[in-house]
């Protein structure tokens, strides 16, 4: 038991490091992506000014415009990392590239998970150093405590292992549908507004807001980032417990689309 | 003992023309025998869309038959796809295993983690096959940089690290160059002489077929037409016409 857990967190691992290593290799793209970033940065910057300004009052949703801006760059840090692992998977399906990847002893929707979580922690990474440098620039420090930092952080580890877990199933239904475009942009869109990314979901109608408690994508940015901001022990706690919750029902779904799909492939020719 | 079993093996194929239209059954391959022993080198030939790739997919447990019996190296290739993976490799000449952007040493070193192979044992297999397929010159140098033979060359020893009874070759050499295709072939023969591995290799390359094998099946419309040894297929047809007027005539 215990020297399957330590292989498989070794291969584990291994895909992570190898994939982030691999989008290291056009450190100009990566770079050209954190600088559209800050361009987005700066157009929410002045869009929010505009509505404190409008609203006359200093904080909204319990944030003050510098909390804002700082919320939203870890969120749009999040948002421009994610690579676009349902059409990779929908590309493996299509192409036929399945077929090498399925021949490795380690489960091909592990090993696409995880060599998205390597990809994604890399370019987040580049994304933070720029939207925090620019936020300190545009609306000064805010107040950072090394346990919000810990916090958030691991709570945006797991909301990438869930987002991942979502694209996963997305991608695997290429077996059936073959093309998974269109599912593919209502879950980025849902994962948009009802995550949280522009606005907090704070500021939803309240019907809105009772909706998404039941639903995993707050749990994908919104309650992750509301760490930072407001770092509390018994939050973070209900925020993995919900993660977990959710990435529970999507390993499940993962694993009975994945077995009944694979049953189902059909690439026939070379 | 057998390498490769398979009896009566079958795959279906239902295919759709259009959202109104009716789908139709396409018989890709059409209850096949084989029975290869461990050890042998076997060419596995046919015309595009003759099922050898197909058959090869049921083999290694990529596709689920549609009826029939397989058994590779003493495993159900579907059901067990996990144990078979570990004693197999596989090399798809159109498909690549190694991370392009990274030097083929860094897809060596996933591989080595992905199989579990021990540290030490692990590093004497690699250095063995880099010495073996000559991959020194540009082992460090990110494979998009490669030329097609130089990448196939580091895509079979990168099969061969897990130390597989079965090597699974698809078509290995297509679009590579006269030069690298001899090199590749005597590379291949050379490990198969040595190591004694079952080779399964599908080509449309008769020098591929008479440099690494020594039977041949020939498979045309999901259906075996072909099984003997190539020094049985030439005794039968003649020195004279050399392979490829022999195998152009058994296509018919």
């Amino acid at each position: 038991m215990d020297s399957n857990l330590g292989c498989l967190r070794r291969q584990t691992l291994a895909v992570a490091w190898v994939a982030a290593r691999a989008n290291l290799a056009y450190p100009l793209e990566v770079l050209g992506r954190a600088g559209f970033l800050a361009v987005i940065l700066y157009i929410f910057l002045r869009l929010w000014q505009t509505t404190y300004e409008q609203s006359g009052s200093d904080k909204l949703a319990g944030l003050s415009l510098p909390d804002m801006i700082w919320y939203l760059s870890i969120t749009e840090a999040m948002w421009m990392s994610a690579p676009r692992l349902s059409q990779q998977i929908d590309q493996d399906v299509r192409s036929g590239n399945l077929s090498v990847l399925l021949l490795r002893p380690m489960a091909y929707p592990l090993y696409c998970l995880m060599s998205n979580l390597g990809e994604r922690s890399t370019r987040f990474l580049f994304n933070l150093l720029i939207s925090f440098s620019l936020a300190l620039l545009l609306v000064g420090p805010v107040k950072l405590c090394a346990e919000g930092a810990i916090m958030t952080g691991t709570a945006i580890l797991a909301a990438f292992i869930l987002d991942g877990l979502a694209h996963i199933l997305i991608g695997l239904t290429a077996i059936y549908f073959q093309d998974t475009s269109g599912l593919t942009l209502i879950y980025t869109r849902l994962t948009m507004i009802l995550g949280g990314m522009l606005i907090p979901i704070e500021l939803f109608p309240d019907w809105l807001r009772s909706l998404v408690k039941f639903l995993p994508f707050p749990y994908m940015m919104y309650e992750p980032v509301k760490l930072f901001a407001r770092p509390d022990w018994q939050e973070y706690l209900k925020v993995l417990g919900g993660q977990s919750l959710s990435a529970i029902v999507l390993t499940t779904l993962v694993a009975l689309v994945y077995r009944h799909a694979l049953s189902k492939i059909s690439t026939n020719g070379g | 003992m057998f390498a490769v079993q398979a009896e009566k093996l079958r795959k279906d194929f239902l295919v759709s023309s259009g959202l109104f239209q009716k789908s139709r059954l396409v018989r890709a391959v059409c209850d096949i025998d084989l029975h290869i022993k461990e050890g042998e080198a076997v060419a596995f030939i046919g015309p595009n869309g003759a099922g050898k790739s197909t058959t090869i997919k049921m083999l290694t447990g990529i596709l689920k038959p549609s009826s029939g019996k397989a058994r590779v190296l003493g495993l159900d290739p579907f059901r067990e796809r996990a144990k078979l993976v570990r004693q197999i490799g596989a090399v798809f000449g159109q498909r690549s295993q190694l991370w392009l952007h990274l030097p083929a040493r860094a897809s060596f070193d996933l591989l080595g983690e992905i199989y579990d192979l021990n540290k030490a044992d692990f590093k004497k297999q690699r250095d063995m096959l880099v010495d073996c397929f000559d991959l020194h010159a540009f082992f460090d140098t990110p494979v998009r940089k490669l030329s097609l033979g130089e990448r196939m060359r580091a895509e079979i020893a990168a099969s061969l690290l897990h130390k597989p009874r079965l090597l699974l070759l698809d078509e290995p050499t297509i679009g590579v160059d006269v030069v690298a295709r001899m090199r590749l072939r005597e590379l291949i023969s050379k490990w198969h002489k040595e190591e004694g591995m079952t080779i399964f290799l599908t080509s449309h390359d008769t020098g591929d077929i008479e440099s690494v094998a020594s039977r041949l099946i020939m498979i045309n419309h999901g259906r075996i037409t072909v099984d003997d040894t190539i020094d049985g297929l030439r005794a039968a047809h003649g020195q004279a016409d050399g392979l490829e007027s022999t195998i152009c005539k058994l296509f018919g």
